[in-house]
């Protein structure tokens, strides 16, 4: 081949792992970017004078006379609106039946748009679902319902064989000629004054447990649940994945066998999760019975079980790749096998070891299917450490999935699910850092 | 020796935690089932444990059919369902020496929902059902725009679904082209995304999607209470044999009797059971 040839041979690969490199990058930007902006949205954002008045009320946080004086003066601002809705229905009660019929169902309406926004009307009954006890605490959604107020939407279907368009009414020209229709250009001009905007820090979105399935609160029963599901799966894998790369890398004679069984174990390793999801309901909760009902016990088993591959190969390569040399000497030291094994060749396979097991632990935290049938729930109570033996907890991955499907009114609740995504994301991201700095620093202290 | 001590004392630590744990099933419910009862046992959960803050009440939304077989296995307390048990779980409960109890949690009515833009109106049970079998398949046929059909089913797990195949298919087969998902709120999403779609859903699923009359009745709380719409079902909870007076599932198992259970289930948009 001539040089010219080859060189742009060169170059055209160069050029393609560059390219690759590029696009990974970028693909990793496009992704991550939104996870960090919207699950931060989760933890700061702009909240209104019914945020701080849940913390208040359900936590005891901020300052009681200051939030107190909030409220009074949110208070203050909405009494037009109440009062003059108020002067209408009295004025109704009193008017002729056609106006009452005419006006019934705009102004049932209105009120629930009402309620949607600024919470329960004064002098109410205390509806029993936190959900409709207080308004939007969002300054994001509470555009969105003031949106509703203004305007209701109507669906023009005059031509049947086309599909309908979205038409805006004004409430305002419902309720035109009446002292209703003043309330409308008043709210929207004083929305700020209604609910009181401003920036917020929610850090205890991570430590709080949730309200009303997700409607309020935070998440901390799931972040905990998945603390305890991976470290569970953790202390049951690495002690039995060790031991056996030990054996196979060590104590055991070549053979036809123990190839078989490595092949065994990289299969295990390629099976689909939820097979072992359902290996682990079938297993430890109908056949072993390791608890009554679903728990994190059973769930961290089932995640130690799917890890356990990687641990040994991972286990088993660190293993081998320690110098045949550092054994000998140590054997020719008299060091017994034993004593070889835990002085010397342990330790200089550590940082090897270590990734591997950082590494599936990132998977263990971050898997949904293995948890579904053995360990997770939609809602539920952080657990204390012995609860975990029994009972069945929410965890990270697989709430994600039900805010996203399951959950009734998901977009009331998109801002819980991305700040789910947020941390879980963070979480396996901070585990693979780790694994990275805490491999370097290891292999820093073996080279001094 | 020290070593075995050691261990010694591991296992028997072990096995005190594992007693304490047990001790402490009495103040744990674990309720499994059906995803339209979830919205009800989720808020059940909620107003339960806030004035019970030592009882631990979790609630997973798997399905009706899991949450008989979860009941059947004993896995659960209580199993959430949308339909009744039938036949063969009760024999398999029996078998595994289980006594399933029925409960009431609310009344329900299955909303055949379609997207906001779409113009019909109503179907009839015999149109639902000519969809659903694949005989129509284009909204024309229906009047409506020039556009295929899209029918959303849930999947044969769910008691909605039996439901459905009970009081609409009446034993017609479903189409080959309707696609299963695994929960309401999966309908109803997949329904507010595309204008082709048609499903059916519990009555707290139908936000911002557009429920159609059936038979020419409004699929709400009030025609459901009456018995008007064609559609409607109980909601149950099964527990396995009567639970002991005046322990948590007692109680929990009695909220849609109470006052307080009936309101809650009002505002959810279900309809309380009498």
């Amino acid at each position: 081949m001539r040089l010219q040839t080859r060189k742009i041979l060169d170059r055209t690969f160069a050029g393609t792992g560059v390219l690759a490199i590029v696009l990974m990058s970028a693909a990793l930007l496009i992704l991550l970017t939104p996870i960090f902006i919207r699950g931060a949205g989760a933890l700061f954002f702009t909240g209104t004078v019914e945020h701080r008045r849940l913390m208040l009320e359900k936590f005891d946080r901020g300052n009681r006379k200051q939030v107190e004086a909030e409220i009074r003066s949110a208070q203050a601002a909405r009494e037009p609106i109440y009062r003059t809705i108020a002067v209408f229905d009295q004025q109704l009660a009193h008017g002729d039946a056609k106006e009452r019929a005419k006006y019934k169902k705009p102004l049932k309406e209105l009120k629930k748009a009402l309620q949607d926004l600024l919470g329960p009307a004064p002098g109410s009954v205390r509806p029993m679902l936190m959900r409709d006890q207080y308004g939007q605490t969002r300054w994001d959604r509470a555009q969105i319902k003031l949106a509703r107020v203004l305007y209701r939407e109507e669906w023009d279907y005059s031509n049947p064989t086309k599909s309908g368009v979205l038409l805006l009414k004004s409430r305002a020209a419902d309720f035109a000629g009446t002292p209703i229709q003043e309330l409308f250009s008043y709210m929207e001009k004083n929305l700020d004054q209604l609910l009181l905007p401003r920036r917020t820090l929610y850090w205890q979105f991570l430590t709080d447990e949730s309200f009303d399935s997700h409607f309020f609160g935070g998440i901390w029963p799931e972040l905990l649940g998945t603390i305890y599901l991976t470290l569970g799966a953790m202390l049951l894998a690495i002690p039995m994945g060790l031991i056996a790369a030990i054996y196979l890398t060590e104590y055991a004679r070549e053979s036809r066998l123990l190839n078989l069984l490595r092949t065994c174990i990289s299969t295990l390793a390629g099976v689909p999760s939820i097979v072992f999801g359902l290996f682990g309901l079938a297993f430890f909760i109908n056949t072993l019975k390791v608890s009554n009902s679903k728990s994190v016990l059973a769930g961290s088993m089932t995640l130690a079980l799917m890890i356990l591959p990687t641990v040994i190969r991972a286990s088993e390569e660190a293993l081998r790749s320690v110098p045949r040399t550092y054994k000998e000497a140590a054997l020719s030291l008299g060091a017994g096998r034993w004593h070889t094994i835990w002085n010397v060749i342990l330790p200089s396979a550590l940082p090897g070891i270590l990734t591997g097991i950082v590494i599936s632990m990132g998977r263990a935290a971050g898997e949904t299917a293995p948890i579904i049938f053995t360990a997770a729930v939609s809602v539920g109570k952080p657990l204390a450490l012995w609860q975990t033996l029994s009972q069945p907890t929410p965890a990270l991955s697989w709430n994600i999935y039900n805010l996203a499907t399951e959950h009734e009114a998901v977009d009331e609740v998109r801002h819980v699910q991305y700040g789910l995504v947020l941390v879980l994301v963070s979480l396996v991201l901070l585990l693979n850092l780790a694994a990275i700095i805490l491999r370097a620093r290891i292999a820093k202290r073996m080279r001094a | 020796m020290n070593t075995w001590n050691k261990i010694v004392l591991g296992i028997v630590a072990i096995g005190m935690t594992a007693g304490l744990a047990t001790a402490g099933d009495a103040n744990k419910i674990v309720v499994d089932g059906s995803t339209t009862v979830g919205p009800i046992a989720k808020a059940f959960a909620e107003y339960y444990m806030g004035q019970h803050p030592d009882v631990n009440i979790t609630v997973s939304e798997s399905g009706s059919g899991n949450g008989a077989k979860s009941l059947i296995n004993a896995a659960c307390d209580v199993a959430a369902m949308s339909r009744p048990m039938k036949n063969s779980e009760m024999k398999a409960a029996k078998d595994a020496g289980v006594l399933p109890i029925e409960h009431i949690a609310a009344m329900d009515g299955i909303a055949v929902v379609v997207h906001p833009s779409n113009p019909l109106a109503n179907l009839t049970i015999e149109q639902i059902r000519d969809i659903y079998t694949g005989k129509i398949t284009n909204w024309k046929e229906l009047g409506g725009p020039d556009r295929p059909m899209v029918a959303i089913s849930r999947d044969t797990n769910s008691g909605t679904y039996e439901t459905f195949e009970t009081m609409v298919m009446n034993k017609a087969k479903m189409g080959e082209k309707v696609e299963y998902v695994g929960s309401n709120g999966a309908i109803r999403q997949r329904v507010m995304s595309t204008p082709a779609a048609i499903g059916y859903v519990g009555l707290a699923f139908t936000e911002e999607v557009k429920p159609l009359t059936v038979n020419g009745v409004e699929a709400s709380a009030e025609t459901v209470a009456s018995k008007e719409y064609p559609i409607s079902r109980p909601l149950y909870l099964y527990t396995n044999g009567r639970p002991k007076q005046s322990s948590p599932l007692h109680d929990f198992i009695n909220l849609p009797d109470a006052p307080e259970g009936k309101k809650i289930v009002e505002d959810l948009g279900f309809v309380p059971s009498n």
